[in-house]
């Protein structure tokens, strides 16, 4: 699972399974979330990312991270 | 007619010894040497390299390499056989670029999917090979022949024609139809059932694997584009136009922490990251969910570069080359950060 | 449905093998002659305007005509002259139907230079690049009017006026000429006559639209219906007839190669092709007019899915996709296919490439019809004659341009699809 702020940038090469990251400087973070927040964020993205792995995908799918 | 010929191979074929030789600095053979013996004509001069060496001193390889391909005067340069070999691949095709950018036409061969056919760009020959050595014998007439028909000035005909690679050139030609016919042809071929078309995005097309069964017997690899390194930077990895990738132990590691991580990436503001790594890289949420069972387990080993105005070959070699790791590790799956 | 209740469009063809100067406008046995004079002198009074220059131009002369701003094939309504061009020259009728007069073989050709005129970068959008057609040479096959015998129109412009206004009476010139010299086919026996009709079919022939692309970016980059620019249109259900009659002409002087000139509405291969496929392979059930060039992500997304709407409300099964121009209009007709391909009606496109081949891409457009590379170089070519101009936009000395590349010439990568161009791998 490919995790990027530039989405369009990973489909054009060929990337079938993207999600979203949240900025191109914290692709997994949120840094104006508290420690705590921010980790669920994190655990949050990294579940979907996990989910997504194990189903059947068309080529070049991009998912935004539910956030 | 007598054509003057040079040859590159890498340190194995010049006989210099295995991966304990891939350090080998460039080095110039009078005459044919190993497969070169083997293309048919004569060989004026052949140069050789250290695989590793030209991955990690590409300009200064090259620029010696250049130098004395121009003493030379040759008509024509061929480059390998490399078959499948990402890193020979990768040096034969950059190296015939740069001759034939400077009047040099060459030819390499290397199978379709080594990264030094878009090292290559187009500007030199590739006749495509097997994989593996055993096609060495199909490989050199072919290469052979390309060769000395460039070496004479002669034009060369369609890819498909003459058996090398597509360089990535579109070329205007007049077609028997409009454009509106062949558009309405296509159109109901298509209705049809039968898909075809004129051109196709230049971009790669990978089937995406079957997903993973379970999550929870599965094990994940952590890689990364973003110059994540240990504080410090202690392997010198590049701020942009990386020329590696670098792997780092994670054993213990619950996170990663500020002190002791930092990103070397010039393409993004570094301060978020830098002030905790794990956004660049989800080390922490990825041991809470291993510990949850939710994922089997983390390959305790991370992979790391800088995707940084990198050019496309070199990142398609990084690539390659970690997969192969992760594969040989029975790495099932792979998160993948980019900034 | 009412397309097929229009009477056909009666196309009346009138040919013309050459084309001389003379005391008086003329067709005797396929030689137009053309009076030059005549013609200048009633440019005299257009706003804008300090002159006019009539040249002859005939295929395989040794001649490049230059700052080429478009091509138009002289047409005339012979039952309502007044109505030819309506909207934009004539008075507003439904066009599409009834006879019209065409001159086969020969072409109107506008000529200006507004680059050497005014400073156009003081335009919002402005147009770019050089624009040639050449009667014979190596750039010949690149460009239509290389084939047919031209009556070439060189204005020059007052730099005290605005672009724009300049540009007005240029239009309306041109389309003036282009009926002058076909209303000498009245009362003449035509060559052969083509009626184009849109009879209801029944059966299970696939239903196939057409996504006509235009643009409208302002003065200089403009496509006009009946008289008045596309801009701010939403996507608009046409008779192609219409558009093979005069409804839609051109203003648009960017990247000569990529524009749609008016001949190749009045004459397009796709329309026509479409037409007579009606019936026998399929059933050609509209014309889509969709604007390109919109600035914002939502307004592309937006256009694209109402076009699509639109192709589904008239049932299509399938819908052919053109371009206009290249680089962002590209994204748009991406867009407009991907919306297509989501609500079940197949695409194929039609787009020019560069020499980094496509400009955007999605996954749904795996149909794709090259028109070309743009970039790809033609040989240079030093012609005898250069009309239209002196100097090439970067200041050469037109016939001594060098080689240059494919889009240089006048429709050669036009993705309405009139050209045999096509680029392949090597």
């Amino acid at each position: 699972m490919f995790i990027t702020a530039l989405p369009t940038i990973a489909t054009m090469v060929g990337t079938n399974r993207t999600l979203r990251g949240v900025a191109v400087t914290s692709p997994v973070g949120e840094p104006s979330l508290g420690a705590e927040d921010e980790l669920a964020l994190r655990r949050g993205i990294v579940e979907q990312a996990v989910a997504r792995l194990s189903t059947e995908v068309n080529p070049r799918t991009v998912w935004e991270a539910r956030t | 007619m007598v054509i003057k010929v040079a040859h590159y191979i890498n340190q194995f074929f010049a006989g210099l010894g295995g991966e304990d030789a891939a350090g080998a600095p460039p080095l110039r053979l009078e005459g044919a040497v190993g497969p070169g013996k083997g293309l048919g004509f004569e060989v004026a001069v052949t140069l050789a390299c250290g695989d590793d060496y030209f991955g990690e001193h590409e300009e200064d390889a090259l620029a010696q390499l250049l130098r004395w391909l121009d003493e030379e005067k040759v008509d024509v340069l061929i480059c390998g056989p490399s078959f499948g070999s990402g890193r020979y691949g990768y040096a034969c095709g950059s190296l015939a670029r740069e001759a034939a950018r400077r009047g040099v036409p060459a030819v390499c061969g290397m199978h379709p999917e080594s990264p030094g056919v878009l090292a290559a760009e187009g500007a030199a020959y590739v006749v495509p090979t097997d994989a593996k050595v055993t096609g060495m014998r199909a490989a050199l007439p072919q290469m052979a022949a390309l060769a000395r028909r460039l070496a004479a000035g002669e034009t060369i005909g369609p890819p498909a024609e003459e058996g090398y690679m597509p360089r990535g050139l579109r070329r205007n030609e007049i077609a028997d139809l409009t454009g509106a016919q062949r558009a309405i042809e296509l159109l109901l071929a298509k209705l049809a059932g039968d898909v075809r078309t004129e051109v196709t995005a230049s971009f790669d097309d990978v089937p995406p694997p079957p997903p993973i069964a379970d999550m929870a017997d599965a094990t994940v690899a952590l890689v990364t584009e973003s110059g994540l390194v240990p504080q410090g930077n202690p392997d010198r990895l590049e701020s942009n136009r990386a020329h590696a990738w670098l792997s780092y132990s994670l054993e213990g590691l619950a996170g990663f922490e500020a002190a002791d991580w930092e990103t070397v990436h010039g393409g993004y503001g570094t301060s978020v990251a830098n002030a905790d790594p794990n956004r660049l890289v989800p080390l922490d949420a990825v041991r809470h969910l291993v510990a949850e069972g939710r994922v089997g387990s983390l390959h305790e080993t991370l992979y790391t570069t800088t995707g940084n105005s990198t050019p496309v070959a070199t990142a398609a070699k990084f690539g390659q080359e970690i997969a192969q790791r992760l594969r040989d590790a029975g790495v099932q799956a792979v998160i993948l950060t980019g900034t | 449905m009412p397309a097929t209740r229009t009477p056909a469009l009666e196309l009346a063809a009138f040919a013309v093998r050459d084309v001389v100067a003379g005391t008086e406008t003329a067709l005797n046995d396929g030689v137009l002659t053309v009076d030059a004079v005549g013609l200048e002198a009633s440019a005299a009074d257009l706003p804008g305007v300090l002159g006019m220059k009539v040249s002859l131009v005939r295929p395989g002369e040794s001649a490049r005509v230059i700052n080429v701003l478009d091509a138009v094939e002289p047409v005339i309504k012979p039952d309502a002259p007044g109505t030819t061009f309506p909207g934009a020259l004539g008075s507003l009728a439904a066009a599409g139907t009834g006879r019209t007069h065409r001159l086969e073989g020969a072409a109107v050709l506008a000529t200006a230079d507004f680059h050497g005129t005014y400073d156009v970068t003081t335009l919002d959008v402005y147009p770019d690049g050089d624009s040639f057609v050449d009667a014979a040479g190596p750039g010949a096959p690149f460009t239509h009017w290389s084939a047919t015998h031209n009556v070439v129109l060189s204005f020059r412009c007052d730099p005290a006026v605005s672009p724009a206004e300049a540009d007005a009476s240029i239009r309306r010139s041109t389309l003036r000429v282009a009926r002058e010299l076909a209303a000498t086919t009245m009362g003449a026996r035509p060559r052969h006559v083509e009626p184009l009709d849109l009879p209801a079919v029944s059966g299970d022939l696939p239903r196939v639209c057409v996504i006509l692309q235009v643009a409208s970016e302002g003065p200089l980059v403009d496509t006009f219906l009946y008289g008045r620019p596309v801009r701010d249109l939403v996507p608009t259900l046409l008779d192609p007839r219409e558009i093979l009659d005069g409804a839609l002409t051109a203003g648009q002087y960017d990247w000569a190669g990529v524009r749609d000139p008016t001949y190749f509405f009045q004459r397009s291969s796709l329309l026509c092709e479409l037409l007579h496929a009606h019936g026998d392979t399929l059933r050609f059930c509209g014309t889509i007019l969709a604007l390109a060039y919109w600035p914002s992500a939502f307004d592309k997304e937006r256009s694209a899915l109402l076009a699509a709407r639109l192709a589904h409300q008239i049932d299509a099964d399938a819908a052919v996709l053109t371009t206009f121009q290249s680089g962002n209009s590209h994204t748009d007709t991406m867009l407009t296919c991907r919306a297509c391909e989501r609500l079940g009606i197949r695409t194929v496109l039609l787009l020019a490439e560069t020499n980094g081949g496509l400009t955007d891409h999605v996954p749904e457009a795996d149909c794709v019809v090259s028109v070309g590379n743009e970039e790809e170089l033609v040989p240079e070519w030093r012609p005898e004659r250069v009309v239209g101009g002196e100097r090439t936009w970067s200041g050469r000395p037109a016939a001594e341009a060098g080689p240059v590349p494919a889009v240089t010439y006048l429709g050669s990568l036009c993705q309405l699809g009139d050209m045999k161009l096509r680029a392949v791998s090597w």
